[in-house]
């Protein structure tokens, strides 16, 4: 299928809300600017990410899925950060032998004081995205 | 004849078991009703043991069976089963003290379908096969034929890791080494990784075209043990029950993720599946996955913590930036 030239891709970012959350609310309030491509669900840990969460942001046509989450030893709850890293890593792997872009899905650190850095991460992804274009995964059509 | 000593063994320590009150129930294999197939023998009477087989075609894992009874259980297991197991002891859905292992060490189950395909003839014409050293002999109107194993066992018996149960109670027979022809056993997806993303994902939505969500690979599998299944859920509402193959895949590869660090390729999921999906090529590449990123092998290390219950501080950092 053609893809229009003011195709602009969507992204849905889960972020823990002790830190990537709260990251990207510094952005927005520092007047970072940063896409609009990301849709954000607010989730209490990085831990919550249930790798069915990213399965069915591709299955409902989402052309990205970034994870995001408190950095390695900082996480709110200890642990949940690193439990979840085990759950995404292996979905990432799984989705890319399967022939997914592994751009498609993408994880990241972020504190809360770091604005910057989660403008940067959605900055990049959105521009991955375009490169490979439209999530016609599901798609019924090919 | 080794085989039918140590079936004799089985059946006088399955009895000896029953009769002395120390199980409740005995799990073994008995002849099936088609030629070349066995069927699971559950049973609390001494009497039937003397049905108990062991052979090439005891395909299922028995462990699948164990949640689901009460009492002390005897159970009959190859080495892949027995890693089951370990990790159904390990996720506490089993007690250790509650089965007796009786060990079967194994060199690997004969793939009928492939010797079907390998003379071009269906399985009732075919009079006997049987097993010598590394060869598969076919009998075929009084004529044998004979196969190398790489040929004619199943994938994942090819690629087995522990023919010999290492945590047993009894054990039946002198012990087995794998049989080292992993690369046979790694054939299938070695040619899906060579194949562009594009043309693996329209392979997996091809093969996931035919599936009728009978769910027969997750009910044939000792790893998928929930009580209520993800997709059975309706709030939220993971997938329609309808067969799309959009739900069957996102089925399918939910339930490797499920199953990652528990999975140990016992190959019952693709053998249950009715349409012959070759659901090995999904469930070993995670098996792969999970003993790459984390170097860790369901039901090999009965010292270990279930998968998704730990971490290490450094491991899987590359892939988040
Ligand atoms: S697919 Fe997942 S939810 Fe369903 S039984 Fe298996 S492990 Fe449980
Ligand atoms: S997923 Fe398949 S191969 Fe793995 S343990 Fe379950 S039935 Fe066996
Ligand atoms: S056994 Fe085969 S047809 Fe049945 S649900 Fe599993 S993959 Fe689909
Ligand atoms: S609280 Fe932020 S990742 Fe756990």
């Amino acid at each position: 299928m053609e893809q229009r030239e003011d195709w602009e891709p969507k992204i849905v970012g889960f972020l823990c809300k002790w830190c990537s959350y709260a990251g990207a609310d510094l952005a927005g309030t520092s007047r970072r600017k940063y896409p609009a491509n990301i849709g954000i669900i607010k989730v209490p840990c990085s831990g919550r990410v249930d790798p069915l969460f990213i399965l069915k942001a591709l299955r409902l046509g989402f052309d990205g899925v970034l994870v995001s989450g408190c950095h390695p030893g900082e996480c709110h709850y200890l642990t949940g950060n690193y439990r979840a890293r085990r759950k995404f890593a292996i979905t990432k792997k799984f989705l890319e032998y399967l022939g997914v872009d592994p751009r498609r899905l993408q994880g990241s650190w972020v504190s809360a004081s770091e604005g910057d850095k989660f403008a940067h991460v959605v900055t990049e992804m959105t521009k991955q995205l375009k490169e490979i274009g439209a999530n016609r995964l599901f798609a019924d059509d090919k | 004849m080794i085989n039918s000593a140590r079936q004799q063994r089985l059946i006088d320590e399955a009895k000896a078991l029953l009769k002395q009150g120390k199980v409740r129930w005995i799990i073994g294999f008995e002849a099936g009703s088609l030629k070349f197939t066995t069927t699971p023998l559950i049973t609390a009477d001494a009497g039937d043991t003397s049905r108990l087989v062991i052979n090439s075609f005891i395909v299922n894992n028995l462990s699948n069976f164990l949640p689901e009874l009460e009492g002390r259980i005897g159970i009959v297991a190859k080495g892949c089963d027995s890693r089951s197991i370990v990790s159904l002891i390990q996720d506490s859905k089993v007690r250790r003290e509650d089965v007796v292992i009786l060990a079967v060490p194994c060199s690997g189950l004969i793939d009928l379908a492939k010797v079907e395909q390998l003379i071009g003839k269906d399985r009732d014409e075919i009079d006997a096969i049987s097993r010598k050293d590394d060869k598969v002999i076919v009998t075929l109107a009084g004529a044998k034929r004979e196969f190398s194993i790489s040929e004619a066992l199943y994938d994942n018996c090819l690629a087995c890791e522990l023919p010999t149960p290492q945590e047993y109670d009894i054990l039946l027979g002198e012990p087995i080494l794998p049989s080292n022809e992993p690369a046979a056993g790694q054939k299938k997806l070695d040619e899906l990784k060579k194949m562009s993303p594009e043309a693996r994902w329209q392979f997996w939505k091809k093969e996931l075209e035919r599936c009728i969500r009978c769910y027969a690979c997750r009910n044939a599998c000792p790893a998928c043990y929930c009580q209520r299944c993800f997709v059975e859920e309706t709030e939220p509402q993971w997938l329609l029950p309808i067969p799309h193959w959009q739900d069957n895949l996102m089925f399918q590869i939910t339930m490797d993720i499920h199953v990652a660090g528990r999975c140990t390729d016992c190959g019952e999921c693709q053998r249950a599946c009715p349409v012959n999906i070759p659901l090995r090529s999904l469930t070993k590449e995670m098996y792969d996955i999970v003993a790459d990123l984390f170097h860790f092998k369901a039901g090999m290390d009965k010292e270990a913590l279930p998968l998704m219950t730990h971490y290490e501080q450094e491991e899987a950092e590359d892939l988040i930036g």
